[in-house]
């Protein structure tokens, strides 16, 4: 047995640690851990802020996923008070939200994640010949054709499609050289090169996949342009509770959007269809496909047993979260969870998540047993998050000192994360879940007629298992699997976001250029006390904010996010989480270089800074600031 | 350092022309903010001055710093991390990970001793001994002292590096700091920003790429070339604020023409940045383009500095918003008195537009 520490994960966003144990002989897993090693407090900071507000600080847990928690906090604030926002703003958030979930997997795949699966290294070994005509078989074989119904055709030609010449293969290969030759690798320096894993795949994947790596680096900035547009800048773009702050005038060159502005969000929209359908798909189900072949089907844990999504994208504006109205009109009904995938689509036992569920104080709950807090009134107990308490309560490693770690305790405190639950119960979230999720639904007749977007996720989980010849039970809840949703989910997004933007110009065109509804923005119209939740389904999953508000002040906020789902500490009732459980569902060659253990993480898109935790303490007296705008005058109880 | 190549060398083992390479020099010297008779030194850098070793640390973070750099366009951040700078060590990008990645921070630490650029995304944190922020079984502070005891310079990349940021909001629960405290006696460039501007991160490191010194800075440590301006002089809106045509509410009328946003709370009267000339994306927007007050994210204690949603306390004092215009106006020459004028036929415009509007409703 050999323990194995990982510390830090890198290509992550955030701080991680996971600890495992391995069976030198067999290569198995035989216990895992992993711990999210920093805490912010920013739940904490949240405390008596303007809810108005509340999305510029809440936004700053995360510059990676930069729009999610701005929208999650709008929502929240937005249920609370009853405001029903203009169909013009619902349009512009659902093309931030599609364009973030664009972005962020294409970044994901190739500079998170492509450095586990390809090696620069290797590519040198590549015949640039071969690699063209790779590529060009690799565009006949894995495109795959779906497509959002369109109402405007803007683009004439697709721009950016990959350049698939011997003399393009050969300048990377060259660049990749000097950079081998230099001896100083820079980001490529001190990486497992000779790890088995890097054999997997021929010299010419690896040449084509690096030269995409570049390419991708120099695009993807491209692709978040509607954020600057309608947000003014990216990460951390501008809302304002109510819509948009964004106004639209067609008659005015001044507006912050007219049509010139529109044409740039078009532009971008187009080239991340371009982007996902020429360069990410192919490259990820060529790279998939050889790593199914050889057998490597590992990696899936909780994922096999549970799944959790809350559904996306309200085809209109509508009123309130937790009274029901955002299920009501959702393009992508995967609001619920799956047990049980793993034994078949047909076995497998799905539960809907309806509005009840969230203000339900037992459904969805954090509890602490390994977690370094307590609840001081509320021992052993979870809490629902608008009664949730954070205490900080570190009690160092195993071994080591208070600030100098060798092993973590795993049977006591160890990690800054919390560990939610869905009725007690562990459960992973993520694209594969929403695909699970909606794939089960639809397969078991429990979606009735299903929208384009649904119809076209059960299209591609088929069609991808044709090009796998596996059935979706296996394929699906792996590494690769996971991986798969992931670029699946993106060609997805990025035809959400043309669909969208579609509706958009379709709503201008008929004279309504509204964005914003300012009825409720006096702090003196709202009641003396209410409580909110915004649901949203982020790039990592599903991602729930929870405002409390009293005297026009917040009073409580907490964020239940995707990677505190997935990344938690374990808890004696309900088990380990997802992370723990697919490191000990991964087989590891060699336990020195433990670079299986690094990929099935790294296959979740590790957010830790989103994770880690966010709540407000109840019944302890923070400092508090008051102000008054027009004097300037800062009164501190 | 010693066998490193320049941009030079660079651009000739490449076989890129020498008009080329003027080219590209030419280009640096603007985005450096520098006058054209600046070229000459410039070229003369990037002929002889060596790629410099950087070392990037995560302290407490978002990473949107990491993220705002990649998104740069001139330099692409793909040219900076490939060509311009040798990159060694850095969590978002870096390929390794674990014990060999720590390793090999020690062996550059080591290696390139007082000769490498240390960036830091992210604040310190010091309550309880820093353990709210552990990398690597270690606190971040002993690896920021480790690190930066040995640099060349510390760039201190976005508000949470240079004053603490978000997690130092009141009450600060984990005591997060600036990070310059614990830099000992090596210079600490400031870039503050929530995220600074991508093209403000590159040309920072540009600077020092090209130059082998770190560029000219204010009282603050902040470079002077991008935080010399306030928004609010160098914004766009700047004449509608003068002439006291402002936007009430969002989405009113005058948000629509693109009013000026200051009863809404913008910021930009107090801050120092380049989001009014440089903007965001090669000129495309910044908030306030976008019809966003500003909420002063690169100034230091802007999360405590009260309400984003309230006008700003400073210029209540003034009085009446819509007569600050006209108290301009007449301390002004004949030019702006003029301009006055034709901003009263705008506002008879506005008031027209906003009657139309409650007409319709």
């Amino acid at each position: 047995m050999k323990h194995v520490v990982v510390d830090p994960i890198t290509r992550i966003e955030g701080h991680l640690r996971v600890e495992v144990t391995v069976d030198e002989g067999s290569g198995k897993v035989t216990d895992a851990l992993s711990s999210g090693t920093a805490w912010r407090g920013l739940e904490l900071v949240m405390k008596d802020r303007d809810p108005r507000d509340a999305w510029a600080y809440i936004q700053r847990i995360c510059g990676v996923c930069t729009t999610a928690h701005a929208l999650g906090a709008v929502r929240a604030v937005e249920d609370a008070l009853g405001i029903r926002i203009p169909r013009n703003a619902n349009y512009i958030r659902n093309i931030m939200a599609a364009t973030l979930t664009v972005q962020d997997h294409i970044v994901h795949f190739y500079h998170l994640h492509a450095l586990d699966w390809v090696s620069p290294v290797d590519a040198l070994a590549a015949d640039p010949v071969a690699t063209a005509n790779l590529q060009n078989n690799l565009l006949a074989t894995y495109k795959l054709p779906f497509r959002a119904p369109n109402t405007y055709n803007s683009e004439a030609y697709e721009h950016d499609f990959p350049a698939a010449t011997p003399q393009y293969f050969q300048q990377i290969k060259d660049k990749v050289k000097s950079i081998v030759d230099s001896g100083q690798l820079g980001i490529f320096a001190a990486q497992w090169w000779d790890h088995p894993d890097y054999k997997i795949l021929p010299p010419e994947v690896h040449l084509l996949a690096v030269a995409h790596y570049l390419e991708m680096l120099d695009k993807q900035r491209e692709l978040v342009t509607p954020h600057v547009i309608f947000g003014g800048k990216n990460p951390h773009p501008h809302y304002v509770v109510g819509g948009m702050p964004c106004s639209i005038s067609m008659n005015d060159g001044n507006a912050p959007v007219n049509a010139a502005r529109l044409a740039v969000v078009d532009r971008a929209i187009n080239l991340g269809r371009t982007l996902v359908n020429n360069y990410y798909l192919p490259d990820l189900l060529a790279i998939g496909n050889i790593y199914v072949k050889a057998g490597r089907v590992d990696g899936g844990g909780l994922a096999k047993t549970r799944v959790m999504s809350f559904g996306c994208y309200p085809m209109e504006s509508y009123t309130g979260t937790s009274s029901g109205g955002y299920f009501e009109g959702l393009l992508v009904r995967s609001n619920g969870v799956v047990e049980n995938f793993g034994a078949g689509v047909a076995n497998a036992k799905f539960s809907e998540i309806v509005a009840e569920d969230l203000t339900a104080p037992e459904t969805i709950t954090e509890g602490v047993e390994h977690a370094w807090y307590e609840y001081p009134d509320a021992q052993g107990k979870d809490l629902h998050p608008w009664e949730g308490v954070t205490k900080a309560k570190y009690t160092g490693p195993k071994e080591g000192t208070g600030t100098e770690w060798k092993t973590l305790d795993e049977n006591g405190k160890y990690s800054w994360l919390k560990t939610p639950k869905w009725k007690g119960k562990v459960c992973e979230v993520g694209p594969l879940a929403k695909y699970i999720v909606i794939y089960t639904k639809a397969k078991q007749g429990l979606l009735g007629e299903l929208t384009w977007a649904e119809q076209m996720m059960v299209d591609q989980i088929e069609a991808v298992s044709k090009v796998l010849g596996l059935a979706p039970e296996v394929w699906l809840p792996t590494m690769v699997g996971r991986t798969a949703c992931r670029g699946l989910d993106c060609q997805v997004a990025a035809e959400i976001n043309k669909f969208f933007f579609d509706k958009l110009i379709a709503n201008l065109k008929a004279g309504d250029t509204q964005v914003a509804n300012m009825e409720k923005w006096d702090p003196a119209s709202w009641p003396k006390e209410c409580k909110g939740v915004g649901l949203y389904e982020a790039p990592r999953g599903a991602l729930s904010h929870w405002i409390h508000i009293k005297d026009g002040k917040t009073e409580n906020y907490q964020c239940l996010v995707p990677t505190t789902w997935n990344s938690c500490p374990r808890d004696s009732k309900a088990g380990q989480g997802a992370y723990e459980l697919a490191m000990m569902d991964t087989h590891v060659a060699i336990p020195d270089k433990p670079l299986e253990i690094a990929k099935v993480i790294r296959s979740f898109d590790p957010c830790m800074a989103c994770a880690t935790h966010m709540y407000n303490t109840k019944g302890e007296r923070i400092a508090a600031i008051t102000t008054d705008p027009y004097s300037g005058t800062k009164v501190e109880n | 350092m010693d066998k490193r190549e320049s941009l030079w060398d660079l651009y000739l083992r490449k076989g890129m022309s020498r008009r080329s390479f003027l080219k590209a020099c030419v280009a640096l010297t603007t985005l450096m903010g520098l006058t054209t008779d600046q070229v000459s030194k410039v070229v003369e850098a990037a002929e002889t001055k060596p790629l410099p070793v950087v070392v990037w640390i995560h302290g407490h973070e978002c990473t949107g710093c990491d993220e705002s750099f990649i998104r740069s366009a001139a330099p692409l951040a793909s040219d900076v991390v490939l060509s311009h700078i040798d990159l060694e060590y850095d969590h978002l990008l870096s390929a390794a990970c674990g014990e060999p990645f720590e390793r090999h921070l020690d062996e550059i630490i080591q290696k390139y001793k007082g000769q490498y650029i240390l960036a830091v995304e992210g604040a310190a944190c010091t309550k309880d001994n820093g353990v709210y922020c552990m990398s690597g079984g270690h606190t971040f502070t002993h690896l920021l002292k480790k690190a930066s005891a040995n640099a060349a310079a510390v760039i201190a990349y976005g508000t949470c590096a240079a004053y603490g940021g978000i997690q130092a909001a009141k009450p600060n629960p984990t005591g997060s700091s600036g990070i310059g405290p614990f830099c000992g006696s090596t210079p600490v460039v400031n870039v503050p920003g929530c995220p600074p501007i991508p093209e403000v991160m590159t040309g920072v490191i540009m600077h020092v790429a090209m130059f082998g010194t770190v560029p000219p800075l204010d009282g603050e440590g902040r470079p002077k070339q991008f935080f010399g301006n306030r928004i609010h002089d160098t914004c766009y809106r700047r004449p509608f604020f003068d002439a006291a045509m402002f936007a009430d509410s969002y989405d009113d009328a005058g948000a629509k023409a693109g009013w000026c946003l200051y009863k809404l709370g913008c910021r930009g009267p107090e801050t120092y940045s380049s989001c009014g000339n440089i903007r965001w994306f090669e000129g495309l927007s910044y908030p306030i383009q976008s019809g966003a007050a500003c909420i002063g994210c690169a100034n230091a204690t802007f999360w405590d500095d009260g309400s984003f949603s309230e006008r700003l306390p400073q210029y209540g004092k003034l009085g009446n918003a819509d007569k600050i215009g006209a108290v301009m106006g007449a301390a002004a020459v004949v030019g702006v008195a003029a301009h006055a004028a034709a901003s009263v036929v705008q506002k008879s415009q506005r008031e027209a537009a906003e009657a139309e509007k409650k007409e319709s409703r």
